[in-house]
């Protein structure tokens, strides 16, 4: 590993201006979980490291007054996969945080630094967007708010410019009537990246199986987390049958723009894009796996 | 049967408990005064000539102790077939060939200090499939050799080609097997010194200290009588240190030059690309048998690719050839072999050794031939199962043999007679049972001139007992095992016994640990120790009881007269009964033993084990139709060890073989692609977890092997023979597709099922 010089601001604004004085070579660690390894391999290798855990409030998960959730960037998987807000508003976020990775890793991982190191494959991303999510950034010019869906830019690459750290993700209230699913499908039970993860949400007319809305994103499947519209579009004021859910899952095939690599062909990557959205869909309905 | 004071008994591993916590100190963690870290520059390239390698800026580094390229060494080669040398001079023949070394200060400034050295190639053209390497314009790998085919073997028994008209049914498949790593958790190290007189010790993680020694010796011109190699506690072995790798001459020539300690561990990375892996083979293979249930005839070809240099690796086609010509009775078989240099990661040995492959080839089509005779595939092996104390066409001596019971005994514990019943047949997830059965040497097996180990039993004059064994302790728990060995002839509580096992200044001669051998060969020499040792203490016990030998026997830590056992002296006092007297003596035993076994000829033939161990898997998974993933449910495992002197060992290394061979058959797959590994890391190259594992059970069978150690027998390696065969036959059965190629990732069984319908 190189050398390089680091830094523990107590504050936003000087963790802010330390970031903007080194513009690209400076990098803000968190749980380090991603970005340790990558400098190890010699794949990044930053001129400064800012460490954001003596920044105090990062880490934590508030309920904002209209009902959603303020989830702040430094919160560990481990904090989002037990905390209580967490598990009665947005279950599926809860239950995805609590199987990623391993239990050692989970402690030290944030939600921040799943974000913001864009994998394509980061598992928090689709049930994220799914829910409507934001990102709220802080940098040189004052505070912003960016839709999750349109955060990411490419593999490794978000809307951040030079400065600009992710303070927190904001969670719009729960919808009634509303349940989520994601499915994680990777070749091991722990310990691994997605091959592909389909995240689907569908709120049905109350009372009926006539679907209100829909989100349908798919990861790892192109180079940031993408919505599968016309998948949503279908489903949006029809009753979920079983065409219906095998239509939907065929438009979210192609939508994908999977490519080859070591976890899986981009033949095999967009077939099961097909087979989970379908499966995702039907998970909502109550028909197993779990939900929003 | 009589009853035995400690063999058989679950004496746990004393050093469990340090392992767990941590508290173990690995080879990694030692420091000496002085010691430099080291670091080797490798190719980038598969195949290229080295025009010039500038290593003055590298030198010119503060903190840079010694530097070091081909032109340091004398004119030494190395290896199982003499083709390699520690550093590359002339040309690369792989990714990660070793082109120059830095010893340094520290860990950073060596790797600074590598990015200094500047390697001018000109790339060749590579060659990265065996098939494409034998064709007469394939570029060479090296030269001198003339051609890439390393070795052609050929084994006939009965008439092959007459057989396969004879036979009712013939089956035959193409097999595609991929590369996997023994993946130890404890990466490659070496720590070597010199002291002032010139004398080397080497800290190192090897499997084959006594090898090692002469290996080093060889490579380097050192009198092997002044290097000593000394075991650090191992982190796991799995047929990772049967050779010697360029690092280990590497680390003792920086420290010559340096003229300091030098420390040489792998990065996990490196561990992934230069340690040596599972040789990927391709196999064709034909089967036939009558309809009335007799196998008839095996017909096999294996390429082989070694990588760009050999290694002991290239003789798993002995090993592949035994489970060929010998497993279940077959009157005729033939196998032909070609092992074939490519610009490829170099292949070495895997737990297993071969037997993972063959094995994988011979049970898949045992099913088939039972589908394809309309038998039960249970039935069919029991009808053709090795019977005890036969010889084979193959010339291999079975003794106990406890194949058909295996086989009984899974079959009962999985439900196999009832297995259609009850299953899902609807819905995209689907339940099926797989059986598989494997041979394994159990009694040594000669690829080196002695298959021998030797034991040193001595007692000081409180009655403590050390035994010097050439035995190595992997984690497999030979120490313990030794231990009980001696404590049961002795009469003295095994917890008691100290063993020094890892010194090759201290401890007789060993081959290595490797083809499940320790528990028999260094079981003997404990005990043939031992039992001299007993004759000794006995002799004087005489004088002091006034009682014959005969009359006497060790319990407890005393001589008892036996049937008076007021009548007794304690063990330590007969030891100093002996010492403290005019012209008395110490006691010390000394055992040697090197197995009736032979080496296998030119014509394959040979009883290359003195007793062989065997086993049966049956395997239940569920298959996801639209995935293609597999779940392994449940495992059973059985397993004739002879007798089991610790029975949580057997267990053990039941567990962890099958635990492995999940891994060859569904998960672990090191991707090479034109020679570059692309997933050399624990995230991508993926054993089981905990999670993954499935319910293990093991079913010890003993059948007291007239030759073993108490009747024990090898189980090191046979948990993971058959796993990837019964995986296969369970998903056949579970979904009616054959997968003839390793790892089964669900991709693979996707096609297999969309091409299916
Ligand atoms: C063994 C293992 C298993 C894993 N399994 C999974 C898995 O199952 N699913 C999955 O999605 N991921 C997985 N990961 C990846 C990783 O653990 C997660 O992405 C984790 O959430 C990253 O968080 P971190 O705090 O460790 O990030 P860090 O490594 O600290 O940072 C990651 C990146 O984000 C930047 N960054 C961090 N915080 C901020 C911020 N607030 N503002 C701006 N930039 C920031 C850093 O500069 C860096 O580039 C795994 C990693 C390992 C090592």
């Amino acid at each position: 590993m190189k050398g390089f010089e680091y830094y523990a601001p107590e504050t936003l604004d000087a963790a802010v201006e330390i970031l903007a004085r080194y513009g690209e070579g400076a990098y803000p660690v968190a749980g380090g979980t991603d970005l340790i390894p990558k400098m190890r391999y010699g794949h990044v290798a930053p001129q400064a490291v800012v460490n954001l855990k003596r920044i105090p409030g990062l880490n934590r998960i508030t309920s904002l007054e209209n009902g959603g959730l303020h989830v702040g960037a430094l919160v560990t998987l481990t904090q989002l996969s037990r905390e209580a807000l967490v598990r009665e508003r947005y279950p599926v976020v809860a239950h995805i945080a609590g199987k990623m990775a391993s239990a050692q890793v989970r402690n030290l991982a944030t939600v921040g630094g799943n974000l913001c190191n864009a994998a394509p494959s980061a598992d928090l991303a689709p049930p994220l967007i799914a829910l409507d999510a934001e990102a709220l950034i802080v940098g040189p010019e004052g505070e912003r708010r960016v839709p999750l869906e349109h955060f990411f830019t490419g593999p490794g690459a978000t809307v951040l410019g030079p400065g600009e750290l992710l303070t927190a993700v904001l969670l719009p209230p729960p919808q009634p009537h509303t349940r989520a699913m994601y499915i994680k499908h990777a070749h091991r039970e722990a310990l691994d990246i997605a091959i592909v993860g389909v995240a689907a949400l569908v709120r049905l007319a109350p009372g009926t199986a006539t679907c209100q809305g829909a989100r349908i994103v798919l990861g790892a499947v192109a180079p940031t987390p993408i919505r599968a519209r016309e998948a949503e579009a279908l489903l949006e004021g029809a009753p979920l049958t079983e065409e219906h859910i095998a239509e939907a899952g065929r438009l979210a095939a192609q939508a994908a723009r999977p490519i080859d690599d070591v976890r899986g062909s981009a033949w095999y990557r967009r077939k099961m894009v097909d087979v989970l959205t379908r499966r995702a869909i039907a998970g909502t309905r109550g028909e197993g796996g779990d939900l929003t | 049967m009589c009853a035995f004071s400690y063999i058989g008994k679950r004496i746990p591993k004393p050093d469990a408990v340090e392992k767990a916590t941590g508290r173990v100190i690995y080879g990694h963690d030692l420091k000496v005064p002085r010691m430099l870290h080291a670091k080797v520059l490798r190719s980038p390239l598969p195949h290229a000539h080295i025009l010039h390698v500038d290593t003055s800026r590298a030198e010119r580094l503060p903190g840079v102790k010694a530097v070091i390229t081909a032109d340091d060494f004398p004119p030494r080669r190395f290896g199982f077939a003499k083709d390699r040398t520690p550093l590359t001079g002339d040309k690369v023949r792989r990714v990660g060939d070793e082109v120059a070394a830095v010893a340094a200060v520290d860990e950073e400034t060596a790797e600074e200090a590598l990015e200094l050295i500047r390697v001018e190639y000109e790339p060749l053209p590579a060659v990265f499939d065996p098939e494409e390497a034998l064709k007469p314009d394939a570029p060479l790998i090296h030269e001198e050799r003339g051609s890439n085919l390393f070795r052609h073997q050929e084994y006939v028994h009965g008439n092959p080609d007459r057989a396969l008209d004879e036979a009712d049914v013939v089956v035959e498949d193409v097999f595609e097997l991929g590369y996997m790593q023994p993946t130890p958790l404890e990466t490659c190290f070496c720590l070597a010194a010199f002291d002032p007189s010139g004398r080397l010790t080497v800290w190192s993680t090897t499997q084959i200290p006594f090898l090692l020694q002469r290996d080093l010796a060889e490579a380097l011109g050192i009198p092997g009588h002044h290097i000593r190699i000394i075991q650090t506690a191992i982190g796991g072995g799995f047929g990772r240190g049967l050779d010697m790798y360029s690092f280990e001459p590497i680390c003792v020539w920086l420290a010559r030059k340096a003229g300091r300690p030098v420390r040489l561990a792998f990065t996990r990375q490196e561990e992934f690309i230069a340690a040596e892996c599972r040789q990927p083979m391709r196999i064709w293979s034909r089967a036939g048998a009558m309809k009335d249930g007799r196998l008839w005839v095996r017909d096999v070809k294996v390429l082989l690719d070694n990588g760009a240099y050999v290694s002991w690796g290239t003789v798993t086609t002995l090993v592949f050839m035994e489970t060929v010509g010998s497993l279940y009775r077959v009157p005729h078989a033939r196998m032909v072999s070609d092992s074939v240099y490519t610009n490829n990661p170099i292949t070495g040995a895997v737990r297993g050794f071969g037997n993972p492959q063959s094995t994988f080839v011979v049970e898949t089509q045992m099913d088939r031939l039972a589908e394809a005779i309309g038998m039960d595939p249970l039935e069919f092996r029991l009808r053709n199962a090795n019977r005890p104390f036969e010889e084979t066409p193959q010339g291999i001596k079975v003794t106990s043999c406890g194949l058909k019971e295996c086989l009984e005994a899974v079959a009962e514990r999985i439900g196999w007679k009832h297995r259609h019943e009850r299953r899902p047949q609807e819905g995209p997830v689907r339940r099926g049972i797989g059986i598989a059965a494997t041979m394994n040497v159990g009694g040594g097996a000669r690829i080196y001139r002695s298959d021998g180990c030797g034991a040193i039993v001595k007692v000081d004059d409180f009655g403590q007992v050390t035994v010097m064994t050439g035995a190595t302790e992997i984690g497999q728990g030979s120490d313990v095992i030794v231990a009980q060995i001696v404590a049961e002839e002795l009469g003295i509580p095994p917890e008691t016994i100290l063993i020094v096992n890892n010194d090759t200044a201290l401890t007789p001669w060993d081959v290595g640990v490797h083809a499940s051998r320790t528990t028999f060969i260094a079981g003997n020499a404990a005990l043939i120790a031992a039992r001299e040792v007993k004759r000794q203490i006995l002799e004087t016990a005489e004088e002091l009881l006034e009682a014959a030998a005969e009359d006497l026997e060790l319990r407890d830590g005393f001589v008892v007269v036996r049937g008076s056992p007021e009548r007794r002296v304690p063990f330590d006092k007969v030891v100093r009964a002996r010492h403290f007297r005019q012209g008395g003596e110490v006691i010390v035993g000394h055992g040697w033993y090197d197995p009736p076994n032979e080496m296998v000829g030119a014509d394959g033939k040979g009883n290359i084990s003195a007793a062989y161990g065997f086993g049966a898997q049956a395997i239940e998974v569920e298959v996801d139709l639209e995935t293609g993933k597999v779940k392994p449910l449940r495992v059973i495992s059985a397993h004739d060890v002879g007798r089991a002197i610790n029975p949580m060992y057997v267990e053990g290394q039941i567990e962890g073989g099958v635990v492995m061979g999940l891994g060859y058959a569904l998960l672990e797959e090191l991707q090479v692609r034109e020679g570059r590994v692309l997933n050399p890391t624990l995230l991508d190259y993926r054993l089981l977890t905990a999670l993954d594992a499935p319910q293990i059970e093991s079913v010890i069978i003993e059948t007291d092997d007239p030759e073993g150690p108490f009747g024990a027998k090898g189980v090191g390696e046979m948990g993971t023979n058959p796993t990837a065969a019964a995986v296969a036959n369970a998903i056949y059965d579970a979904v009616g597709v054959r997968i003839t190629q390793l790892p089964i990732t669900p991709e693979r069984v996707l096609r297999a099922v969309e091409s299916r319908k």
